[in-house]
């Protein structure tokens, strides 16, 4: 059979070949990525869209997060501060309740007490970065006016909305709870509860029964600070699973698109031998022919 | 014609034919590097006895012809393997064209659906902030953008690849001018039986190229070959060729017409019918899905936003211009509808600080608003298509390569030359001249002695 005269076509492809599997090792070990280009894995490079989304979503959720934390402490410290005015409240109407005391006495005591209604009230008007923390959504609008209109002598203006921010996926976390539900509740208003002990200490009549009332706007204040405090430990959790979410992502991106170094390095140490290998074998190719040996 | 003179013309009839097949050697050693050179072989037969009563005398030898070896079904495969890798090159090439736009560059289309729904999650965590109202303006801004820039892309590549179409139709009409050229020439020389292999060679090599370009077929008539399109266009017929005009349709781009008739989708192999596929096709196609993706971003989003208040408690307008209902170009003419920051409608119960909207608006994000999809995996989807083109034609491409590799090594087991046997022939072709110089000195001896007799 006869057989190809000329053989450097067939070595010039194969050097190609082997030329081409060499750049694309020294392009992965140079990148440190397997996946460049779409078509270099066409179903890891779609799985790569959806991860890259994922984890720059779980970074703005952590980022979010980082946000809210200052306004949730900063709701949480105030409603504190104001559990410990309502205890000093308790205090003075038990003192005022004792009986020995003088109507002057009595009077510098519900001094005292509307001092501590004031705090009360400007604590339930703090405002975080601009934004009222008790007024609902309201929060460009001061959520409690004092007002003699009101049986309480304060107003509430602001709304009962509560917002949720998304902090993982599908997990919407209430960021807020709205003044009128915290302060104003029916039954356990705290400036109501503060405003008639005020006056039984002027009056001197009922002092108990408004010391009592005050208690229990107490409880449910303390009550309702547990939701601030549940809400900080949820982020914190939520943060723990986000920070081990984006580590999954980036791992499952390395498994994905990530060069494997060992065998990048083997496959361009085989295209290097190769390349050598054709190289010598045109170099030895189509030297001699029978004209040389025609005398 | 016995005797000495008839010995005499026997001896010259060798040195002739000799000097003829080693003119056939030199001219095979000439052309070892050619290109498509097929080798010629001299066809030596014995010349015709004489036949003097019981006796049959030898008349030499006489060269007959040259014969040109090749093997024309394996020409054939060729060219077919040749209209296959033009076609798959023309696609793959086109292809990583687009691919671009589907890497991941931070600025792409997946990344700007992806930035735009963050700052709006970002938002949410103090809507009432105008820098971070005007941070969702300008995401949207960007991913409306990508997506101008996208379809703007898309269509820079089509015109590209348009031009090409119109430039292949003219290659296609300069070879067919010239191998209907050569169908004369070979004719021609045929007719007086003379060797028109050179030409055939020629021609074998005109028609390989013409192959990478369009789908041809190759028949063998009378006068000489007839080249048709798969699709049965003529291209030439014997001396004549028929010329391929690249004509702009209604749709904006060169349609490709043989007298008259439209041939643009009878195409199916050859780099013009690549061409085609990508611009008539593979563009188009994804042209559609991003005015698809488009469409269900700025419609879904504007349904939500129409539901949410925006700063002054008004209820909220077009977020994006709405695209037109037919849905084409929308892609290309996407845009935010609004300027001013305090318009966006983050509110759902109308007072400034809720942030109910903004979340309504990112959970568009999870939404199944493209055939069933959400933005991302539709985005990822295209991205899988592009590539799985891509890397598709490629592994074809190799394919083919070591198929049109194989064929060539088959032809040139036939018809390449070899400098060993081209020597060997040599040393053959000369060592039957010297003989038959050899035998005309002898004679010349022998007359000689004839001439003295009467001494």
């Amino acid at each position: 059979m006869r057989i190809n005269p000329n053989p450097t076509p067939d070595l010039l492809a194969a050097l190609a070949r082997v030329q081409q599997d060499e750049q694309s090792a020294m392009l992965e070990l140079t990148t440190g990525r397997r996946v460049n280009k779409p078509s270099d894995d066409p179903t890891a490079s779609a799985v790569l869209v959806q991860n890259q989304d994922q984890s720059e979503q779980t970074a703005q959720y952590l980022k979010s997060l980082t946000n809210l934390r200052g306004q949730l402490q900063t709701a949480d410290a105030t409603l504190n501060s104001m559990v410990v005015a309502l205890q000093r409240a308790i205090t003075l109407g038990v003192e005022g309740a004792t009986g020995t005391l003088s109507n002057a006495n009595r009077a510098s005591l519900a001094d005292e007490l509307s001092g501590i209604q004031d705090q009360l009230l400007s604590l339930a008007n703090l405002s975080f970065q601009g934004q009222f923390l008790f007024a609902g959504t309201a929060t460009r609008t001061r959520p409690f006016i004092a007002d003699d209109a009101s049986p309480s002598g304060v107003r509430y203006d602001g709304n009962s909305g509560v917002n949720a921010v998304e902090v993982g996926d599908g997990f919407l976390l209430p960021i807020n709870k709205p003044g009128s539900q915290l302060f104003a509740a029916a039954g356990k208003n705290v400036f109501q509860a503060t405003h008639d002990l005020i006056q039984a200490m002027q009056t001197g009549a009922g002092i108990d029964a408004a010391a009592a009332q005050v208690r229990q706007t107490l409880d449910y204040l303390s009550g309702q600070r547990v939701f601030f405090g549940n809400t900080v430990n949820q982020m914190d959790a939520q943060q723990t699973f986000l920070n081990s979410q984006k580590l999954e992502l980036s791992q499952q991106e390395t498994s994905l698109a990530g060069s494997d170094m060992a065998s990048a390095v083997s496959r361009m140490v085989n295209a290097q031998n190769a390349r050598d290998a054709s190289l010598a074998a045109m170099g030895r190719a189509t030297q001699t022919t029978l004209f040389d040996y025609l005398k | 014609m016995s005797g000495l003179y008839g010995s005499l013309t026997v001896a010259l009839s060798a040195l002739r034919v000799e000097q003829g097949a080693m003119e056939a050697a030199a001219n095979n050693v000439a052309n070892v590097n050619t290109h498509g050179f097929s080798r010629l072989r001299p066809v030596i037969v014995p010349g015709e006895p004489v036949v003097v009563g019981s006796l049959s005398f030898g008349t030499g030898v006489v060269l007959e012809r040259m014969q040109s070896l090749r093997d024309p079904i394996l020409e054939l495969r060729l060219h077919e393997e040749t209209q296959q890798q033009g076609y798959t090159n023309a696609i793959v090439d086109g292809m990583r064209q687009v691919e671009v736009m589907f890497s991941s560059t931070g600025s792409d289309l997946g990344s700007s659906i992806t930035k735009f729904f963050n700052s709006l999650n970002q938002l949410s965590t103090d809507p009432g902030s105008t820098p971070l109202r005007q941070s969702v303006l300008t995401a949207a801004g960007n991913l409306t953008d990508a997506f101008r820039n996208g379809s703007k892309n898309l269509d820079t590549l089509k015109s590209n690849l348009d031009l090409d179409v119109q430039q292949t139709v003219d290659q296609v009409n300069v070879l067919t001018a010239q191998i209907a050229k050569l169908n004369a020439q070979i004719a021609d020389l045929e007719n007086v039986h003379e060797d028109a292999s050179a030409f055939i060679d020629q021609q074998t090599q005109l028609i390989r190229n013409l192959s990478g370009l369009i789908d041809v077929s190759v028949v063998q008539t009378e006068q000489g070959l007839s080249l048709t399109t798969s699709g049965g266009t003529a291209l030439v017929t014997s001396n004549r060729n028929f010329v391929l005009d690249s004509q702009l349709g209604v749709d904006g781009v060169h349609h490709v017409v043989a007298s008259g008739a439209d041939i643009t989708t009878e195409l199916s192999a050859g780099k013009l019918a690549g061409l085609i596929a990508v611009r008539d096709q593979k563009i188009p196609g994804l042209d559609a899905d991003l005015d698809q993706l488009a469409v269900g971003l700025s419609t879904s989003l504007n349904a939500a936003h129409h539901a949410g208040f925006d700063v002054n408690g008004t209820p909220g307008g077009d977020f994006f211009v709405p695209p037109a209902s037919s849905g084409a170009g929308a892609a290309s003419t996407m845009a935010v509808a609004i300027t001013d920051p305090d318009l966006l409608a983050a509110s759902s119960d109308g007072s400034s600080g809720s942030n109910g909207n903004v979340i309504k608006l990112a959970a568009v994000h999870d939404q199944a608003i493209v055939s069933g999809q959400t933005p991302i995996d539709f985005f990822s989807h295209m991205t899988f298509q592009v590539g799985s083109d891509i890397a598709n034609g490629q592994s074809e491409l190799e394919a083919s390569g070591i198929v049109l590799r194989q064929l060539e090594d088959q032809r040139a087991s036939i018809s390449g030359v070899s400098l060993d046997e081209e020597a060997a022939n040599l040393v053959l072709y000369q060592r039957a001249y010297q003989a038959a110089a050899r035998v005309i000195t002898t004679v010349n001896e022998m007359l000689d002695t004839v001439m003295n007799l009467g001494r």
